[in-house]
């Protein structure tokens, strides 16, 4: 009897042993899953913002080389037809009435010829840079970018902000919706064959959206990004709006055209230290 | 007959719950439609199989009559329920012929066995648990435990395993194996009718582990759901 006693024994203490060993498997594998599941999101992560940092810089780059394009062009070629312009009324100036009608005409037109390229060079870097969006805010630069546009009369664009007053927002978000903004409304005109093309900006929660809907003949996003039609625009878009952690949803209205929405999370500009409006200005340098 | 059931419940009431607890896991795969997954539907199997077994033994019990035949017999068929489930989890073919080998090859074992454990097979009122054969069952069922853990942690694909069914089938069955694995060859010596060695709790423990096993069968199939399974 004491026998079977001390076997009653052991035998519990072993499966006992058993099953203490079955729970701590499973505790094991549980723990060893989460962990692990962990570090790969954790890797994740980094690629993804190391991406997404490699794409900013990108950006930036192209922003600072526009900048920089727009400053030359300015400074030095502008300047350069200003002189010129200022010689030739000297010129014209100087050969007074001693001169006959050709020559007279051909001054005229050289004349007309520097002037339209002072203006052609001024229409060119301001478009490089908005100018208007540093110093005025996105309600403005949008206001005169489809000012510059409304001279078509068969093409009639209107804008409605949610609001007045739109706090100003980081410079990157700013120039970020602006040329997003651009691009849609250049699809518009470029793609759509549209005659209506309508702009609304609105801060709603935290989240700024901006939405480019046409008239035109409308287009089918899912295709155009399967396809091999997908052109740089609306992927430019798309990475633009992930450095900011922003969404496109392009969208088939009933009654035909496309609508495009953009949202991104707002960013009051106190949040984020000023970037210098010209970085990499040149130095002047006189010959 | 009724008041023949009711003394033996009373008298063994954890053994009875084992044996119908088994309807939790088993109606809930047909009302979630677990049975979808091919691993589930040989779930089902396997419980109304076992449901099957432990209601006629429930019953020869009760009767008092030897009822070891069917513990033996049901082995294998157990065996290859419940290895088949582990047949859809693993893509080796080498794995998958390996188990169909080890399915046969067990039924050969628990046969022979059976025939080595009585001498005198038609003497049913005296026959004898098989001394190996459970016990064989319950390693081979464990390996394929582990060896789908260790495929869970390689392949890193479920992000949270408590609300991964067959984890949870997996540890059921892990721990019910567990509890089992050393009290099952002394079955062989201490199921008798002239024995008067009773194992007390180290007899309970493993009923109590199956009824913890169907538990956790129910819980695993509880999050079971169809959408997740098509999208697999
Ligand atoms: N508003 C629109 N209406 C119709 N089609 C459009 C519109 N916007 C874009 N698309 C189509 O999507 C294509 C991709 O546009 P995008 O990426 O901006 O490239 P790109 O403008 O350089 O062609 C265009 O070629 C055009 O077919
Ligand atoms: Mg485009």
């Amino acid at each position: 009897m004491q026998n079977s006693e001390e076997l009653k024994w052991a035998l519990l203490v072993a499966s006992l042993a058993m099953l203490t060993m079955a729970f701590c498997m499973i505790s094991f594998v549980m723990y060893y899953q989460k962990r692990r599941f962990e570090e790969e999101k954790k890797i994740n992560d980094i690629e993804k913002n190391y991406n997404r940092l490699l794409l900013d810089t990108a950006l930036n780059s192209e922003e600072t080389e526009r900048r920089r394009i727009a400053q030359d062009l300015h400074d030095d070629i502008g300047t350069m037809l200003s002189l010129t312009k200022l010689s030739l009324n000297q010129l014209i100036k100087m050969a007074g009435n001693s001169r006959n009608e050709k020559e007279d005409q051909i001054m005229r037109k050289s004349q007309s010829l520097v002037e339209e390229t002072i203006l052609h060079v001024r229409r060119i870097t301001r478009d490089l840079v908005p100018t208007t969006l540093e110093r005025f805010g996105l309600l403005e630069a949008i206001e005169e970018f489809i000012h510059k546009l409304a001279e078509d009369k068969n093409l009639t664009i209107s804008f409605h902000a949610g609001m007045e007053e739109f706090p100003r927002q980081a410079q990157k978000l700013e120039l970020t919706l602006y040329r997003i903004m651009q691009e849609l409304v250049n699809n518009a005109i470029k793609h759509a064959n549209c005659t209506r093309i309508e702009i609304t900006l609105e801060i709603r929660e935290e989240l700024i959206g901006l939405r480019v809907t046409d008239n035109g003949i409308g287009f089918d996003p899912e295709k155009m990004k399967e396809s091999s039609m997908a052109g740089l625009g609306l992927l430019g878009i798309e990475s633009r709006l992930a450095i900011l952690n922003g969404t496109v949803l392009y969208e088939k209205p009933e009654k035909g055209g496309a609508s495009a929405f953009a949202q991104i999370p707002v960013m009051p500009v106190a949040d984020v230290k000023l970037e210098p409006l010209h970085p990499f200005r040149r130095e002047r340098v006189n010959v | 007959m009724f008041p023949v059931y009711l003394t033996y419940c009373t008298k063994n009431p954890v053994g009875c719950i084992a044996v119908f607890i088994t309807l939790l896991p088993l109606i809930l795969i047909i009302y979630r439609k677990a049975y979808i997954d091919p691993s589930f539907k040989l779930l089902l199997l396997y419980l109304i199989f076992k449901l099957i077994i432990d209601v006629i033994m429930f019953h020869t019990a009760a009767m008092h009559q030897n009822n070891l035949l069917y513990f033996n017999i049901a082995i294998p068929f157990y065996y290859s329920f419940l290895s088949g489930m582990f047949y859809f989890k693993f893509s080796s073919i080498t794995f998958k012929r390996f188990l169909i080998a080890s399915m046969i090859g067990f039924l050969i074992f628990t046969v022979w066995d059976i025939l080595k454990s009585n001498s005198q097979l038609h003497d049913l009122h005296n026959h004898r648990a098989v001394l190996f054969a459970k016990t064989v069952e319950g390693v081979l069922i464990i390996a394929l435990v582990l060896l789908f853990f260790y495929d869970i942690i390689k392949s890193l694909q479920i992000p949270n395993l408590l609300t991964f069914p067959f984890f949870w089938v997996c540890s059921g069955l892990l721990l019910y194996y567990s509890s089992f694995i050393f009290i099952a060859p002394v079955f062989h010596y201490t199921a008798t009718w002239k024995n008067s060695f009773d194992l007390g709790i180290a007899n309970t423990i493993p009923t109590l582990f199956e009824i913890l096993c169907a538990l956790f069968f129910s819980i695993g199939i509880y999050h079971f759901s169809t959408a997740d399974y098509a999208k697999q």
